[in-house]
């Protein structure tokens, strides 16, 4: 397989504090992604310093990192929703290009 | 250009983050305290303050009116009160004296004056929507068929009819049945008939229509939820669990009703903001006015110009909203400095030999009770663990019902365990059954007949001449009631032994793990007694909706005892305790561990599982159970000075059958007081607080800094046990405070909705919060509206870098929710911990 066979999406990579994340995997229900993957409990360095991934005993106050991927008409809606929600609180995102093999799975 | 789908996704963001000013609200049969700001936890606690009179029109700080009571009592003294006011208006310490009434009075009389003599402030004004504003009638309306529609779809097996068409979710059901609903005029329904097929469209529209501009929709968004924020909770909560019904679709709904019904009426906006702020509250006083008021109680009843204006110059650089705030903060120092005082500052002696049983209890404030008085009964130890023993399980019991999650909500459990019958003890468990079903099958058909709409008037022919009476016993034998109910239920369905599928809900890794993380987090890594009891803690009540509010916070609002008996059961595997012993943990063959549950509605404590314990340990068992009902009895002694109705001068047996039969009582209203009057959440060891009464106010944890060399169980103590403790706090706190808001009223006139919440009366919002019988008697308060204090006793640079890491620490600490004080080992000084590093607690707060 080559990558001309492959076709264009885009990927959003979005780290939010896991209260925030219900509402983000809302969001891409919205807009029509069909699927997502969720990472909790990340950890790593922000504009707010150190951030601690996996607590013992509290799934909530840890970060976590949802991936989705779209077809480009989907990007604008995404990001209308997402936009409020990272001036309002913490957290970060991360578009950009990518490819995948099966298409009719993202549509 | 902006798509339809952009709109719908801007939308949906709106409203999730104009729901942050929501409680949780979770069902009621699982009620968890929780911070109702919780979601303002990242503002300062003034902003959110601030903020929820904006929203709610409530009150965030305690009334003027209670905590004078207070410094008229002595609880809260000058000293407390020129202390708050020299941290938040330092400039005042440098004033010049003035001149009143012919003698010399410095800036801080004159502010003190102002605190005590001043008019109290009054509630805050909500900003409102545009049909409060213009037709008070339109708004009342929206709420009456919101609260409808909600108890309509939210009913969780409660009702005998389901809403008709719910399986389609709440927006297409509700459009569907709204349309053909005769209560509103034909017009409205009209309209609702031709709403759109979506919630998210309908709820654009509406707002298009009542003149919302794009820049006030959230506020807008929030106006209306906090019209009825306890069914706003409620829908919330559910939105993030069943699905169904969202934020979105229930707002859709509010605000197609609000356009239809001002459609009719010609009060739709057509341009700018369509909100404003109502004007419920008075006027505040005016700076003159408090002068006026100083001057007098400072003995210039006719005060001069000069005079009052000097007294005025000094009152206007202190906003009179800032006056409960100084209030608030004067009470918590009043309560804190006593506590620092009073804990040790020499190290404790070290005990050569272990004590003859260790008991470790739940971290809520009633264990401390339990604790104190059974140290006084003998040669005890007890420690401090959340009452879910680090053991995150689903379980089920031997009738094998619906599985339960017993372990705080911040996680979920990931380990099922199933009680099962001891082996060669089936046919006792099968007769057990057998009685229970036999007992659980008549009374669901009472019910059944009961709420059907044609059995009442025979079930009362058929059944009234047992039902009557056995009313009347409930009423006014409740004790001997309660004792003859436990009889026939040991007769019909007889406790049999059981024990708990421990190897098919945990690998041994994972039994290690948390037995590891247990005894670690606990400090209990040597010096193990013959006994080591857990013990869990439930309440037994009767006729309370509140039930799961008085049970163990750190179990999900489920009693204690199943993970009480998993935790000893792993930790008296022979594979664990090998296990263990390569990190360094040596557990004794001859120590055995015993699960127990503390009934803090009873005082009573059950030790569980007696057919597991060896014969070698009976002995000592029987001991620690007679010394047990001794420390239980005492304590519903002290427990009867505060509770209304309780004999004042009783003996522990008169105590005991008095706690005893107000807990089986069915009208009664204080059946204990929970967790009311915590303050302080103390993490160290026992030595720290081993001598102390602490009046069942403070959240114990164990902990030994020596053994956490590497910070580990200090962290999972701070973000874990503290967060539970800090919301337990803030929703006796705001409960308080704002009972109106944030309470659920009285008891009294409670009816149970659908399964999931109480409403005040018939209708309108669903409560949230606890209720006033929970907080305080008649117009007085029990539990003092104080901020969680945590104290710790650990390495100030290990606790530096553990809040460095975790948001929520900075969000606790930084924004006033909670204040942190600690020190390194209990000969150095305790110090506070602020943003900016850590100042010596004495120095702000002055010795006493």
């Amino acid at each position: 397989m080559t990558r001309d066979q492959l076709s264009k999406m885009t990927k959003l990579e979005v780290v939010v504090p896991g209260a925030a994340a219900p509402g983000v995997r809302a969001l891409f229900h919205t807009i029509g992604a069909t699927g997502f993957t969720s990472v909790s409990g990340v950890s790593g360095l922000g504009h707010h310093g150190y951030h601690q991934g996996r607590l013992l005993f509290n799934e909530q106050a840890t970060l976590e990192l949802l991936i989705t991927v779209v077809p480009d008409d989907k990007v604008e809606a995404l990001l209308a929703g997402l936009r409020p929600l990272l001036q309002a609180s913490s957290g970060v995102m991360f578009l950009s290009d990518t490819f995948v093999s099966r298409p009719e799975y993202f549509t | 250009m902006v798509t339809a789908l952009a709109d719908h996704a801007w939308l949906r963001t709106e409203a999730a983050l104009a729901a942050r000013i929501l409680a949780v609200n979770w069902p009621i049969d699982t009620f968890i305290a929780v911070n109702p700001l919780g979601g303002l936890e990242d503002l300062p606690f003034d902003e959110a303050v601030t903020l929820i009179g904006d929203a709610f029109g409530a009150n965030g700080l305690p009334a003027e009116r209670h905590l004078r009571t207070a410094y008229q009592e002595g609880r809260i003294t000058d000293q407390d009160l020129t202390n708050a006011l020299s941290r938040r208006f330092p400039e005042l310490l440098n004033r010049a004296p003035i001149s009143v009434a012919g003698r010399q009075v410095s800036a801080v009389a004159v502010a003190l004056s102002d605190l005590t003599h001043g008019a109290p402030a009054d509630r805050p004004d909500r900003t409102v929507t545009l049909s409060e504003r213009t037709a008070p009638a339109v708004a009342d309306a929206v709420d009456g068929h919101t609260a409808k529609w909600c108890a309509a779809f939210l009913d969780a097996g409660q009702a005998a009819w389901a809403m008709p068409g719910r399986e389609r979710g709440f927006y297409l059901a509700w459009r569907d049945l709204a349309g053909r609903d005769r209560s509103l005029p034909g017009r409205v329904r009209t309209r609702i008939r031709a709403l759109p097929d979506t919630a998210d469209a309908a709820a654009l529209a509406a707002l298009t229509a009542l003149g919302v501009p794009r820049s006030a929709v959230r506020t807008y968004l929030t106006t209306h939820l906090t019209r009825l924020p306890g069914w706003a909770a409620h829908v919330a909560w559910r939105g993030e669990h069943d699905g169904g019904i969202d934020v979105l679709t229930y707002l859709s709904m509010r605000l197609s009703y609000e356009s239809a019904f001002l459609f009719l009426t010609s009060h739709r906006s057509t341009r700018g903001d369509p909100g404003g702020r109502a004007v419920t509250g008075g006027v505040p006083a005016t700076t003159a006015e408090r002068a006026a008021r100083v001057a007098a109680a400072l003995g210039a009843g006719r005060a001069s110009n000069s005079e009052l204006a000097a007294v005025a110059e000094i009152l206007w650089t202190i906003p009179v909203t800032a006056r409960a705030r100084l209030w608030l903060e004067a009470f918590e120092n009043s309560y804190r400095d006593r506590l620092l005082t009073s804990l040790p500052t020499s190290p404790a002696a070290t005990r050569k030999d272990p004590p003859a049983a260790q008991l470790v209890c739940c971290i809520d404030v009633r264990s401390e009770g339990l604790r104190r008085h059974l140290e006084a009964t003998g040669d005890y130890e007890t420690l401090g663990f959340a009452g879910f023993f680090a053991v995150a399980i689903r379980f089920q019991d031997l009738a094998g019902g619906g599985a339960s999650s017993s372990c705080p909500v911040l996680i979920m459990p990931r380990n099922d365990i199933r009680e099962v019958p001891a082996p060669g003890e089936e046919a006792r468990a099968e007769r057990q059954l057998v009685g229970r079903r036999a007992l659980a099958g008549a009374q669901e058909a009472f019910h059944t007949a009961k709420d059907d709409m044609s059995a009442p008037f025979a079930l009362a022919e058929g059944a009234g001449w047992v039902a009557g009476p056995v009313a009347a016993a409930k009423t006014l034998l409740a004790g001997p009631y309660g004792t003859l109910r436990r009889r026939v239920l040991q007769l019909v369905a007889p406790t049999a032994p059981s024990v708990l599928t421990i190897d098919q809900g945990f690998t041994l890794d994972e039994q290690v793990l948390f037995a590891r993380v247990a005894l670690t987090m606990m400090g209990l890594t040597r010096g193990f007694a013959k006994l080591i009891v857990l013990c869990g803690h439930g309440s037994s009540t009767e006729n309370n909706p509140y039930q799961a509010a008085l049970d163990c916070g750190a179990c999900g609002g489920h009693r204690g005892a199943p993970n009480a008996r998993t935790a000893a059961a792993i930790l008296n595997r022979p594979e664990v305790r090998e296990r263990l012993t390569g990190s360094g943990i040596d557990i004794p063959t001859g120590t055995w561990f015993v699960a127990a549950e503390h009934d803090t509605a009873l005082d009573q404590i059950t030790l569980l599982d007696p057919h597991l314990v060896p014969a070698g340990h009976r002995a000592a068992l029987d001991s620690l159970a007679a010394d047990l009902a001794t420390a239980g009895g005492n304590l519903a002694v002290e427990r009867c000075a505060n509770l209304p109705g309780a004999p004042r001068r009783p003996t522990p047996r008169s105590a005991a059958a008095h706690v005893r039969a107000r807990a089986t009582d069915w009208a009664q209203v204080f059946p204990e007081w929970g967790l009311a009057g915590n303050a302080a959440f103390i993490v160290g060891p026992r030595s720290l607080t081993r001598d102390l009464d602490l009046h069942r106010r403070v959240f114990l944890h164990s902990y030994d800094a020596e053994i956490d060399t590497d910070g580990t169980a200090l962290e999972t103590i701070l973000t874990a046990p503290l967060v539970v403790a800090q919301w337990i706090n803030c929703q006796y706190y705001f409960s308080t405070v704002d009972q109106e808001m944030f309470g659920a009223g009285s008891k009294t006139i409670h009816n149970v909705v659908g399964g999931i919440g109480v409403l005040s009366g018939h209708n309108g919002d669903l409560q949230l919060g606890l209720p006033w019988q929970s907080v305080g008697n008649g117009r007085q308060l029990i539990h003092e509206p104080m901020r969680l204090f945590a104290v710790v006793q650990a390495p100030l640079d290990r606790i530096d870098r553990i809040v460095a890491q975790n948001t929520v620490l900075q969000n606790l600490f930084h924004n006033e929710w909670v204040t942190l004080a600690a020190r390194d080992r209990p000969e150095t000084p305790w110090h506070r911990h602020t943003p900016a590093g850590w100042t010596g607690w004495t120095t702000t707060e002055g010795t006493r």
